[in-house]
């Protein structure tokens, strides 16, 4: 599918800032009309007829000849189709000025890292997500210990009084999100977490016009063993948070229970930044939502040599020069 | 586009060192003004012509003819460059106690007091100072080596007065000591560098050199450490952030006292004593000589 507007007949896209359907061609805004493509002709552009490369996972990307958002029903409907989503909050231009404001005191980077052409390139991607939820109990029995200290004239005294601990802890555990991506490097997607869960909106495919998209390329179950690991990682941790307080702890019982379970598919947006460099890719994650970012800038050795050679050439002229100066007074 | 790019590389690197190369420009000229300032200031001729000619009075006989003559030339190239009087005297003569006292008519029985006297007087009476006769510039080393009261009194006067302070006459002092007993004359020409040294304020040697290295390489790592880029990123999420309301619920929550054990340690005292080690000599404090100039200084004995 894809979304023209009634007016002058162009592509309507999602605008993160204006937070609605935008025409860019004539700029009316809610001018948008669903037109659907041909049934079964997945990589024919429902515009101009042209032929789409499309990927094994994508569901929406961006027609090579007429420059249209394409949206693949197929990928975005049925059982593909995602519960929820958080629409892109961060247009490419605000994208752009926190990449250049994160990455300004890297000097050493060469010197088109942060050009218009090259953030241009950058694309805004709907990243299909898990989302897990847990009813847990979380039990632990335990022997501790709190030890007292005093003096009394030459002598010191030290109590160590033991304690059973018991502690059961009831927790749901909320959206963990994990991706459903094979092409996203799992490290990076986690990092992209927290995501404020209150812009999560029912889906559209209205949301998607503008950007690229995947449906869910990994089912719950194989991604879901990160999700625990999370879930259990953390409620170890307010298992221990609960009986703090003495000075050493023995573990005698640890038990973590989960009684209900839920997975449901979410988009989650992403800008994207490949930067390229001698040969060797560097990638760059914003999340669309917060402006988090991930990613590493390159280093370019003349520039390392350039500022870093100058610099110490300045402080030892300097302090040399100073210390002539001494030399006069 | 890519010679676009390299002058937008060179007007940022321009940009970025501005200030740097304004200050090492400002500096370059500064040290140009003083210099010229300095070979002007070499071209004035002495003031002072009350003052003999003579540096060197070695009345304890410390050295040979040759000896003075070469300390005599090394002097007079450091007073033209240093703008001061430097003078050496040695005796061998009693200045502590009672009987010397009457015999030598001074104003104490005790050795610093009348080294001080006598350092200063012979510098008043001479009329020393590179500038004045009074109060001129100046410094002159008194070197006692009388059996039982050997030692020498550095005394002060003028610039080099205000300019050395306690722990300046110690450094001379100790310069002079290296060699008090091996070689007299090293032992004079080291009283001769550390007082023009002290007065040069020259801070150019090879180990604040070597300290400009060092300083400069931890400079440029740091800075080099500080502009690379930074880390890939952090994990912001927190134990609770997908927690349903924020916190988990407490079900159940019981410490049970089970046991409790008491030891006991019996705590050594220990005394501790303090020692001091005295050291004779020292000394920059500021005074006046019996012909009312003020004088600056201080003695060693050994």
């Amino acid at each position: 599918m894809i979304f023209k507007c009634k007016n002058c007949g162009g592509n309507v896209v999602y605008s993160p800032e204006l937070h609605a359907m935008y025409c860019p061609y004539c700029e009316a805004k809610g001018s948008e009309e669903r037109q659907e493509g041909s049934l079964g002709a997945l990589t024919i552009c429902p515009n101009c007829g042209g032929e789409v490369p499309v990927e094994a996972h994508t569901s929406a990307t961006q027609c090579p000849y007429c420059d249209c958002h394409l949206i693949f029903n197929e990928r975005v409907e049925g059982r593909y189709q995602p519960k929820r989503i958080i629409p892109f909050q961060m247009g490419k231009e605000t994208c752009k000025k926190s990449i250049r404001e994160k990455f300004k005191k890297c000097l050493f980077a060469p010197i088109d890292f942060l050009s218009e052409v090259r953030l241009d390139s950058m694309q805004g991607i709907y990243v299909p997500y898990w989302f897990f939820d847990y009813d847990t109990q979380c039990e632990f029995q335990g022997e501790g210990t709190k030890v007292k200290v005093w003096r009394s004239g030459n002598t010191e005294y030290t109590e160590t009084s033991v304690y059973h601990i018991h502690r059961v802890l009831e927790i749901a555990f909320q959206k963990i999100p994990v991706d459903a991506s094979i092409q996203m490097p799992d490290r990076v997607m986690d990092l992209m977490a927290p995501f404020d869960y209150g812009q999560l909106v029912e889906f559209a495919p209205e949301y998607m016009s503008g950007f690229y998209g995947e449906k869910y390329n990994m089912d719950a179950g194989e991604v879901e063993e990160r999700a625990r690991g999370r879930m259990r990682q953390d409620a170890e941790r307010m298992l221990r948070e609960s009986y703090g307080g003495y000075g050493t702890v023995r573990t005698l019982q640890q038990d973590i229970r989960v009684n209900r379970r839920e997975a449901n598919f979410c988009l989650l947006p992403i800008w994207h930044y490949l930067y390229t460099y001698k040969g060797q890719e560097y990638p760059f994650y914003v999340n669309g939502q917060t402006g988090k970012i991930v990613g590493t800038a390159p280093l370019s050795k003349g520039r390392v040599w350039a500022y870093a050679g100058t610099f110490g050439g300045c402080v030892m002229a300097t302090l040399l020069l100073l210390l002539l100066l001494t030399c006069w007074l | 586009m890519g010679e676009d790019l390299k002058k937008e590389a060179r007007r940022q690197y321009l940009k970025y060192f501005r200030v740097w190369f304004v200050v090492i420009g400002i500096l370059v000229l500064v040290n140009m003004g003083l210099w010229l300032y300095r070979t002007a200031l070499d071209r004035v001729p002495r003031a002072n012509r009350e003052a003999p000619a003579e540096r060197v009075y070695d009345y304890g006989d410390m050295l040979t003819v040759e000896q003075e003559e070469e300390l005599r030339a090394y002097i007079a190239r450091k007073e033209k460059r240093y703008k001061i009087d430097i003078v050496l005297v040695t005796m061998r003569q009693p200045v502590e106690g009672r009987e010397a006292q009457e015999e030598y008519g001074y104003r104490s029985p005790y050795w610093e007091q009348n080294m001080q006297d006598l350092a200063d007087d012979f510098w008043d009476e001479h009329r020393y100072g590179y500038n004045k006769g009074f109060e001129g510039d100046g410094a002159l080393l008194l070197d006692n080596r009388y059996e039982g009261q050997r030692g020498e009194h550095l005394s002060t006067s003028g610039k080099v007065e205000y300019a050395f302070d306690v722990e300046d006459v110690n450094d001379v002092l100790d310069g002079v000591d290296r060699y008090y007993d091996t070689d007299p004359l090293k032992a004079y020409k080291a009283y001769v560098d550390g007082v023009c040294g002290k007065m040069g304020h020259s801070m150019m040697s090879p180990g604040s050199i070597l300290l400009c290295l060092v300083s400069t390489l931890v400079a440029t790592l740091v800075y080099a450490a500080s502009h690379m880029s930074p880390r890939l990123a952090e994990d912001t999420t927190r134990v609770n952030t997908y927690v349903e309301g924020g916190k988990p619920e407490l079900k159940h929550k019981s410490d049970n006292f089970v046991r409790k054990s008491l030891t006991k340690r019996h705590i050594e005292t220990s005394s501790s004593g303090s020692s001091s080690s005295g050291r004779s000599g020292g000394g920059g404090g500021h005074h006046r000589s019996s012909s009312g100039a003020s004088h600056g200084g201080g003695s060693r004995r050994h």
